[in-house]
């Protein structure tokens, strides 16, 4: 069997369709792009009384769905793609099971958000997938895949769970608040093995945990998207970061992910102004 | 057949096809039962993604578009017919109560609140599907249930208003009514 899978290799039955992030980020549609702004001024939060809030909660339940399947793909590779050893494309037995355990999780989180999908009236592949988890997931340097995969993504994810949690709990929609709040509990593990191993593997190599860290800050600049997660009262996605400080993560580290998210949006909302001064 | 025009003609943004638009949208015109010299004007905003919809006058009916609403949420830039058909057969459907002696007392659409705009359309939508346009009746019930809650009343009051024909506004109203005093405060 192949080690390292390429993400167009990925098997999928002809309900997905898949939308690579070239197409995404070319769309002119998007502020900057020459498209309207159609009078936003930023992120909006994510709130049931928003006049598209179903929607928009089943189509960020559905990316999540992709996600998990995603995160499934990419920790069995991380079980395949490396020997047992000491060395830099090696990891530790224990890391392995780690990953396996992740496996389990990850697949109850694919069936889990499968009846999720049926109640919130989704079909599965709706909505176009995009593969930035499993690409992630294709560092050939397994520490690097683990912190941009278990720190920066499943970290995202805690923020996401724990946002959805509460828009089930204030919808009064019991099965999202109950799927979220499982779900979540797992992702706070998930972080927190990505933690523990960064600092375990890289102890006495500080050029690699600062390598791992720098890849970190990309994936987590990316998917700040524009302010799309912060810590404002209007933030669509809120920083968690009790549940973060919970998974390893210091108060400086959400600090600094608080820092980059008003950055992201600092940037977002410049973009709107020039596209609705233009 | 209706006179149907949409605006642009050409579109920069998209991938539609304004010809394609018209012809469907005369298709789902008769289907809801509007006479054959209505007029409808649809102007599309190509410009962005979203997909907020509104119909906004009644003589002749318009209806403005966010291009988001049209296209394929599996294909961006694409036009989905289902999109389409999903969005001009439910404000059609709309326009045609408007234009009914029983809908006189509704408030303008602005006025409306989520909870009558999600009854009025799960009203439309059921009789879309009646028309054999197979909308997402789940997808419904969810936006039914987020409105009017998460109880076995507003389940009822959906499952009514999706198969009812002939309804009148204070029809819409007493269902709203019914579900709001089953409403459990959330949290």
């Amino acid at each position: 069997m192949k080690k390292i899978l390429p993400p167009e290799e990925l098997a999928r039955d002809s309900r997905f369709v898949r939308l690579s992030m070239e197409d995404r980020f070319s769309d002119r549609r998007s502020p900057g792009g020459g498209g309207s702004t159609s009078g936003r001024t930023g992120p909006t939060k994510l709130t049931p009384d928003a006049p598209q809030a179903p929607d928009r909660a089943r189509a960020l339940m559905h990316g999540i769905f992709v996600g998990e399947i995603q995160a499934l793909e990419g920790a069995g590779r991380t079980c395949w793609d490396f020997e047992v050893g000491p060395h830099f494309d090696e990891v530790p037995f224990a890391l392995k099971l780690d990953m396996a355990r992740q496996c389990w999780d990850e697949a109850r989180h694919c069936e889990i958000s499968i009846k999720l999908s049926e109640w919130m009236g989704t079909e599965l592949g709706e909505f176009a997938e995009s593969t930035f988890l499993y690409e992630a997931a294709c560092n050939p340097d397994p520490v690097l895949r683990l912190t941009g995969v278990n720190r920066a993504l499943e970290g995202l994810a805690i923020d996401v769970f724990n946002t959805m949690r509460e828009f089930g709990q204030s919808a009064g929609d019991p099965v999202l608040e109950f799927c979220e709040d499982w779900m979540l509990a797992d992702e706070v593990t998930h972080v927190k093995m990505g933690s523990d191993w960064l600092r375990r593997i890289t102890e006495k190599d500080p050029d690699r945990r600062e390598r791992a860290l720098e890849f970190q800050r990309v994936v987590d600049k990316l998917f700040s998207l524009g302010g799309f997660r912060g810590e404002d009262d209007d933030s669509p996605i809120r920083l968690a970061r009790k549940f973060r400080e919970m998974a390893g993560f210091t108060h400086e580290e959400v600090d600094e992910i608080s820092d980059l998210s008003k950055q992201a949006r600092a940037e977002g909302e410049a973009r709107l102004a020039q596209a609705n001064a233009s | 057949m209706a006179k149907v025009v949409v605006t642009p003609e050409t579109f920069a943004f998209v991938s539609f096809d304004a010809n394609h638009i018209v012809e469907l949208t005369g298709k789902i015109a008769d289907k809801v039962g509007l006479p054959a010299d209505t007029e409808i004007r649809i102007e599309i905003d190509e410009t962005t993604p979203l997909g907020r919809t509104k119909l906004l006058s009644l003589d002749p009916i318009t209806l403005a578009v966010e291009g988001g609403s049209f296209e394929d949420a599996k294909r961006p830039r694409q036009l989905s017919d289902t999109s389409v058909i999903d969005v001009v057969g439910r404000l059609l459907f709309r326009a045609k109560d408007r234009l009914d002696a029983g809908f006189a007392a509704a408030p303008d659409d602005d006025a409306l609140t989520l909870q009558q705009h999600t009854a009025w359309d799960t009203y439309a939508v059921g009789r879309c599907d009646r028309a054999g346009w197979a909308p997402q009746k789940k997808r419904r019930l969810y936006h039914f249930r987020n409105r009017h809650g998460f109880t076995d009343v507003a389940d009822a009051a959906f499952d009514r208003l999706w198969n009812a024909d002939g309804l009148t506004w204070a029809d819409l109203e007493a269902a709203c009514a019914e579900t709001e005093a089953a409403r459990v405060p959330a949290g």
